[in-house]
């Protein structure tokens, strides 16, 4: 399978998936360690994470796959939503506790 | 290394903005970008442009950029 085919698999199957330097627990990335504060943050406690620091093929396939150059990368029911800028911005405004809770919800 | 003012140069000629800020130690770059393009777009289409702006720089020369993307409108509002 293909670095492309891989991720399509993984944001179809999961519901939140992270893309990130590190993991939730132990993030090597002050930007990523953002992003999974405020999944968590948002009552998320619980989500599919990707260690891109473990693939350099997912970690440039996944820049590719939504045509965006940074990690992380947050992708909710295969749609992908932005980096922790957006996800930040979301957050404050209550958009994104919606669409996670609707994603999570069905 | 990379400096605030040659980024700012880099998105001013790939994107029209009303204004823009760049700041940052050579690593971590924070930017305030206001332009009419980002108008009826959403937050992920508006920082593509600015990404598109940058080009391959973003992949080579800037290590991470966090910015704040708003139309005109929004900024006007935003310092009203």
């Amino acid at each position: 399978m293909s670095a492309q085919d891989i991720i399509r698999e993984q944001v179809s199957t999961h519901p939140v998936v992270l893309y990130m330097k590190g993991t939730p627990q132990f993030p090597q990335c002050g930007f990523s360690a953002n992003a999974a504060a405020i999944l968590k943050a948002c009552g998320v406690g619980e989500f599919f994470s990707v260690n891109v620091l473990e693939s350099n093929e997912i970690r440039e396939g996944v820049k590719a796959y939504a045509n965006w150059p940074t990690i992380p990368q947050l992708y909710v029911k295969g749609q992908f939503v932005g980096g922790s800028d957006i996800m930040r911005e979301l957050y404050q405004s209550g958009e994104l506790q919606k669409l996670l809770k609707t994603a999570l919800a069905n | 290394m990379v400096t605030p003012q040659q980024i700012e140069a880099w998105i001013h000629a790939g994107l029209s903005c009303d204004f823009l800020r760049v700041e940052g130690d050579g690593h971590h770059f924070e930017a305030v970008i206001v332009s009419p393009a980002f108008r009826d777009k959403l937050l992920v289409a508006r920082h593509q442009l600015v990404y598109q702006a940058l080009g391959d720089r973003m992949k080579a020369e800037i290590h991470a950029l966090s910015m704040q993307t708003l139309t005109p409108e929004e900024w006007q509002a935003r310092n009203g």
